[in-house]
């Protein structure tokens, strides 16, 4: 039988690069996870585009056009369906 | 352990505080500033007790902005969109509702003197840009951003610097009562099996609500130690169950909220859009993808036509979104992160099974707060535990805040309260009955019982036959094997004391349903499918009078201008 399920990707070894900085952090001084996280925290923001906003309205928009376009698919299918 | 090895002791307080959550914690500490004698009661540690325990990523609503609260009143009780429910106008009082948004400006000044630090990690408010209580209609900026790892720290040493006295690993038995007014508590400690009567001239009850009366398909968010953030010692309704049997009036105990729930083994990624603003993609079992089921009952239509598993994925997202998702765990629950990849879990990559239609608990269901105190005097209750939740953790902390400020008034007029040995005598015999029980029943396999129960013969769909069979049922259940429930340790002991909570609460929700006559946003009925013009406005009210529950319609109070003016 074909996989065509979502498993595909489950048994991967993952690790969240935020996760991974912390863990990292709290090994290297010897501190807790949560104090670690309170020091990577400000640094890993630097990364991200919060202020963006710009930038998320386009994501945005870019979404709700393809679901725009799927719904007007699945509308027609009904229809064809009778 | 004997019986006759358990101690007893007693402790007189002002105020007895139940539970030490972010609503217990504000009560006893505002409370405590204007001198009174506060005792807290916390079920496990204060530090990280609650469902706020783990962490936050925001809190709201703080009407702001131009936002005036009387206008975030009429907003949120006017859309139909809220939580699924078919509008809230029906069974929120805008009267609470209207005192928690007048107030959360204050309590947010407030929170801050107790030392949670409210700011975000850049030291300035984080109003969030993308308003998401009350479907968005309430506009951008009434929520923040919070980095709340340490809220609960945080309060607990605020508390603590305040001299409140703060017993651990207890729970709250019963209530005691004296004349329509209550007396204090009686309590036991979970580790040690210690016995100890509450004299107070008031109570707060601060308990969480009621959730283990559904099955969650697992993992499901309190199931374990799954979710962490709201675990079972959270949501046994205990507070609910007390102030029920002292007498005060539960409400709306028949809503329940069917919802399609994301597989949320170890994150939430449907908060990625209220935060941020895009959501997941939907596919189907085979891959297909397909427009966003909004609700459960449009799941079930997917469900039919054999879809189904439905599954949501984050695969679309760019990094920057990834990133943004992954702080908002770490906020929430950090732990959260580890699990996920322990369990080869990849949220890139990896698809999150929907789950449709599971019941689970209504929001605004429990003690009914501001206009029916005189149900029972001196008992105040605060946050998930009461009929108006409705404004999360924000509306939580806020109405701790309220109540702490407040009850000296009461406190101060109240009188010394008399202890009723016969009552505290029944209490303990009640409490401590299971220890004596060889060969009994596990509280765990009671309590699983129920909830099959509840799925049964309540559940999303409901109709009289089935409801009345599943009271018959869990009365058959009460009967037989709640006084064979044993406990061979405390900690056990407590498990049996939530599994008798459980089990009154269920038997009111099933009480409750069959009231509530018609079907009413997605309340079904499939016995009345029609909604019931007479119950517009009307709340299901169920009270202990003398050993007997009784069950009436009341009327929800209107939001008049003269209310708004004099309390501001």
């Amino acid at each position: 039988m074909t996989e065509t399920g979502p498993d595909k990707h489950y048994e991967e070894r993952f690790e969240y690069p935020l996760w991974k900085m912390i863990r990292q952090r709290a090994e290297e001084k010897d501190i807790s996870y949560n104090a670690a996280y309170q020091e990577i925290l400000p640094e890993y923001l630097k990364l991200i585009k919060y202020g963006d906003t710009e930038w998320v309205d386009a994501q945005i928009k870019k979404y709700n056009q393809e679901t725009a376009m799927l719904k007007e698919r699945e509308s027609q299918r009904k229809t064809e369906g009778g | 352990m004997a019986r006759q090895q358990i101690t007893e002791r007693v402790i007189e307080t002002d105020v007895l505080v139940m539970g030490g959550g972010i609503g217990g914690c504000p009560a006893a500490a505002k409370a405590a500033e204007h001198g009174l004698n506060v005792t807290l009661v916390e079920k496990s540690k204060l530090e990280r007790s609650g469902k706020a325990g783990q962490g936050l990523d925001e809190i709201g609503i703080f009407p702001r902005d131009g936002l005036t609260p009387l206008e975030a009143v009429r907003i949120y009780l006017g859309k139909s969109s809220v939580y699924d429910r078919g509008g809230t106008e029906r069974v929120v009082n805008p009267r609470v509702l209207f005192k928690l948004f007048d107030n959360a400006m204050w309590a947010l000044e407030e929170l801050e003197k107790l030392g949670v630090n409210m700011k975000y990690i850049n030291g300035e408010y984080g109003w969030m840009p993308w308003g998401f209580a009350a479907g968005g209609e309430l506009g951008p900026k009434v929520e923040l951003r919070v980095h709340w790892q340490n809220v609960k720290p945080e309060m607990a040493a605020g508390v603590r610097k305040r001299g409140i006295n703060v017993i651990e690993r207890t729970m709250v038995v019963d209530l005691l009562t004296h004349n329509g007014k209550v007396a204090g508590a009686t309590a036991v400690n979970t580790r040690t099996g210690e016995f100890i009567v509450f004299k107070a001239k008031a109570v707060v009850i601060a308990s969480g609500d009621l959730e283990r009366h559904y099955n969650s398909p697992t993992p499901h968010f309190w199931k374990y130690k799954m979710g962490l953030n709201t675990c079972p010692a959270a949501s046994s309704g205990d507070g609910q169950a007390v102030a029920y049997r002292a007498g005060a009036y539960l409400s709306c105990m028949e809503m329940m909220r069917p919802v399609t729930i994301r597989d949320i083994v170890l994150m939430q990624p449907g908060q990625l859009h209220l935060n941020d603003g895009i959501p997941a993609k939907v596919f189907t079992w085979k891959g297909d993808e397909i427009s966003r089921p909004p609700g459960p009952l449009q799941f079930m239509e997917l469900e039919r036509q054999g879809l189904a598993p439905l599954y949501y994925s984050l695969e679309h997202l760019p990094d920057d979104f990834q990133k943004r998702l992954e702080v908002h765990i770490a906020d929430e629950t950090m732990l959260r992160l580890k699990m996920s990849q322990d369990r080869g879990f990849n949220p890139r990559t990896h698809r999150y099974q929907i789950v449709g239609d599971r019941a689970v608990r209504f929001n605004n269901t429990g003690i009914v707060i501001g206009d029916n105190l005189e149900a029972l005097r001196g008992v105040y209750a605060v946050g998930e535990c009461t009929d108006t939740y409705g404004i999360g953790a924000g509306g939580t902390a806020v109405a701790g805040f309220v109540v702490g400020e407040n009850i000296c008034n009461y406190v101060s007029g109240a009188g010394e309260p008399p202890l009723d040995k016969a009552q505290v005598e029944y209490q303990r015999q009640t409490a401590l009955a299971p220890l004596a029980v060889k060969d009994g029943v596990e509280p765990l396999e009671l309590e699983c019982t129920i909830r099959n129960i509840c799925e049964e013969y309540g559940g999303t769909f409901k109709s009289e036959g089935r409801l009345r069979e599943g009271l018959k049922r869990l009365g058959s259940l009460k009967r037989e094997f709640l006084p064979r429930l044993m406990a061979p340790n405390p900690h056990y002991l407590m498990r049996c004391l939530e599994v008798r909570n459980i089990m009154a609460l269920a038997e009111l929700h099933l009480q409750a349903s069959l009231e509530r006559k018609e079907t009413r946003g997605l309340y079904i009925r499939l016995d009345c499918p029609q909604r019931d013009p007479s119950l517009d406005n009307r709340r299901v009210y169920q009270r202990m009078v003398n050993g007997q529950a009784t069950i009436e319609m009341v009327d929800v109070p209107e939001l008049s201008p003269d209310f708004v003016k004099e309390k501001k």
